[in-house]
């Protein structure tokens, strides 16, 4: 399938170009930015992301699971201590509290592992080295017929460089 | 209407990706990865002698036993839990800048959070050693976990040391998961321009980071949901910490003032520990034109601000200690200062008070001599903090016939020193291996400007 890339210089003109690449409907297209810019990752996907979804079940399984270990191992093994009942829940708050954290935060390290395909494996064929000093990618995948219109969109957002490297 | 021309043609009228100019941010913040001085080398090498000689007297007190510390009735916790406590508090500044001031949208922090990472990591590693020395019998380490066991006895909840487990653990964590999140778009930089076996280890930790939308997305929102998650965490800590104090009723320590007091402590010293650090870093390593005057006034303000109320704590607890005419209290803030104990004391309120007033003075919060030597100062100070706080009310508690004098061993105080080795070796293999600055926070900076005409 033909693959067009392009270099930017500005986010702007980036998130512009993919902005309208998805108008046109091509959407099968990749980014690369040298640092976190909003406009361009909305740009390429308006939808929030689902970290959340990984911190918020991480945060409540680690504050279920730290009561239930305490209040499971105090009844296990009863012991009257300072006159308290044998699971007393304002001290066990602070392993509670810890638990979530904790869990909270290996989830959200676990979402952002599995939603940005981040594992030990080589970079993609058309990633390039200036994609992480300043320069912008956009990698398009297109029909033939379509090269010409991707290119000249591209050139009309003022891209730097714009090379067909699969015809 | 004509056909498009073939994919071919359209190939041939457009230019091939050619290689461009490096990011000037890649190359001043990875320089230090590349070459280094001999002094560094000598720095290193200082400093593995001294984990050899921390590792050589740790097998000894392991062999020998906990007799071989100062311990005597009835100071048993001695230099290893002050020590503990120190290099907690130092951990607070890296957290407290990448997680709080992150949230505060606070712009400065981007030069500095990258370091103050790694010196949270550090002197969480190097605290951790410190419960294992003061057990005495390392390998009954596992009795503070909650496993199950064929006795079925499980571990006091109740108790705040098993709290400070948990938090110590929690705290070490979330702090390397954080780290490590924050290091992977510059271990790509540094992947990209690596050759030969540090190709290969960056390739690895890179986890094959390409700077993509989606990665930047689920990166942005991991780091704020952690800081969202770390900010509570960071205030937590040392509030648990100071907990294993105030939780007794040991005169000096059963007061509600401890969290507050030992969080707004442990900032302080983190910051001037981040001095300490930051400061030759910048000067050995060239990073003037991203470590400027600003970053240093904006943490001078932070260590008045912190000092002020350590001040204010120190006040506070005199003035309880009056106020509540209860004599072992009295007496024992009485000895604080002017008993056996008086010289660690007043070293602590000049360090700790009285030297940090002289950042009120604009022209000395960017003097960086002052400010390193004000770092150290008040390094000593926040170390002879703990000290007095232990120590003195230790040996001198309710029964007078069972007071006592401690003085540190020299085995202890060689672990003293060599747990400074400990923190200096990571952080020297640190700056070898990974950029000191955050490039890809800098480089945001740099192209918002290129965008918006140095609006920045």
């Amino acid at each position: 399938m033909p693959t067009l890339v392009s270099v930017f210089e500005l986010p702007s003109n980036t998130a512009s170009a993919v902005r309208k690449l998805r108008e046109r409907g091509f959407d099968d297209l990749t980014t690369y930015s040298p640092a976190p810019f909003p406009e361009l990752e909305e740009a390429e996907d308006p939808k929030p992301s689902k970290v959340r979804i990984f911190t918020l079940v991480g945060g409540l399984t680690g504050v279920v699971l730290g009561f239930l270990l305490q209040i499971w191992m105090s009844w296990e093994w009863p012991i009257k201590i300072a006159g308290k009942g044998y699971a007393s829940i304002p001290p066990y708050s602070i392993v509670g509290f810890e638990l979530t954290i904790l869990l909270g935060g290996f989830f959200t390290f676990f979402g952002l592992l599995i939603l940005g395909g981040l594992y030990p494996r080589p970079v993609d064929k058309h990633y390039d080295a200036r994609f992480s000093a300043e320069d912008f990618g956009v990698v398009v995948r297109c029909d033939e017929r379509d090269v010409a219109e991707v290119e000249q969109l591209m050139r009309s957002e003022s891209a730097k460089e714009v090379s067909l490297v699969e015809a | 209407m004509p056909p498009p021309p073939p994919a071919t043609a359209v190939a041939e009228s457009l230019r091939p990706l050619t290689p461009a100019r490096d990011s000037q941010a890649n190359i001043d913040i990875m320089a230090p990865t590349k070459g280094f001085p001999w002094q560094y080398w000598l720095a290193l090498g200082v400093a593995v002698l001294g984990v050899i000689n921390l590792f050589g007297m740790i097998a000894y007190q392991t062999y020998v036993g906990l007799g071989v510390a100062g311990y005597q009735t009835p100071v048993f916790w001695g230099l290893y839990i002050i020590t503990f406590v120190f290099w907690i508090g130092i951990g607070h500044a890296g957290t407290l800048i990448s997680a709080i001031l992150f949230l505060f949208r606070a712009k400065w922090r981007n030069a500095v959070n990258r370091c103050a990472e790694a010196l949270t990591v550090f002197a969480v590693i190097t605290a951790a050693l410190f419960p294992l020395l003061h057990l005495g019998r390392i390998w009954k380490l596992y009795f503070l976990m909650p496993y199950p066991n064929q006795r079925g006895l499980w571990v006091n909840f109740k108790s705040p040391l098993l709290w400070d487990v948990f938090a110590i653990s929690t705290y070490m964590s979330i702090s390397i998961v954080f780290f490590y999140i924050g290091l992977i778009p510059d271990i790509a930089i540094a992947r990209d321009r690596a050759t030969g076996v540090k190709k290969i280890l960056y390739t690895i930790l890179a986890l094959g980071w390409q700077g993509t939308g989606p990665q930047w997305k689920a990166h942005s929102r991991s780091i704020l949901h952690l800081s969202g998650l770390a900010t509570p965490l960071v205030l937590s800590v040392h509030s648990v910490v100071s907990w294993d104090f105030a939780m007794s009723l040991v005169p000096g320590w059963h007061a509600t003032i401890f969290a507050p007091y030992f969080v707004a402590g442990a900032v302080f010293g983190g910051f001037a520990m981040v001095l300490n650090v930051l400061i030759p870093v910048r000067r050995i390593f060239g990073l003037e034109r991203y470590l400027t005057a600003y970053h240093f006034e904006n943490m001078s303000r932070f260590i008045l601000l912190t000092s002020t109320i350590c001040g204010y704590a120190y006040m506070a607890e005199y003035f309880i200690a009056w106020y509540s005419q209860v004599e072992p209290e009295s007496t024992s803030f009485w000895l604080r200062a002017f008993g056996p104990y008086w010289f660690s004391t007043w070293c602590m309120i000049t360090f700790n008070v009285i030297f940090p007033q002289l950042l009120w003075i604009k022209r000395l919060r960017t003097n960086l001599p002052f400010l390193f030597i004000l770092g150290v100062f008040i390094n000593i100070g926040m170390w002879f903090e703990r000290y007095v706080i232990i120590i003195t009310s230790l040996s001198r508690e309710y029964i007078t016939g069972a007071w006592g004098l401690y003085i540190p061993s020299p085995v202890e105080l060689a672990i003293l020193a060599g747990s400074f080795c400990w923190f200096s070796m990571w952080f020297l293999i640190f700056l070898k291996v990974f950029p000191v600055i955050a490039i890809t926070e800098v480089k945001e900076l740099v192209i918002h400007e290129k965008e918006h005409g140095g609006a920045h």
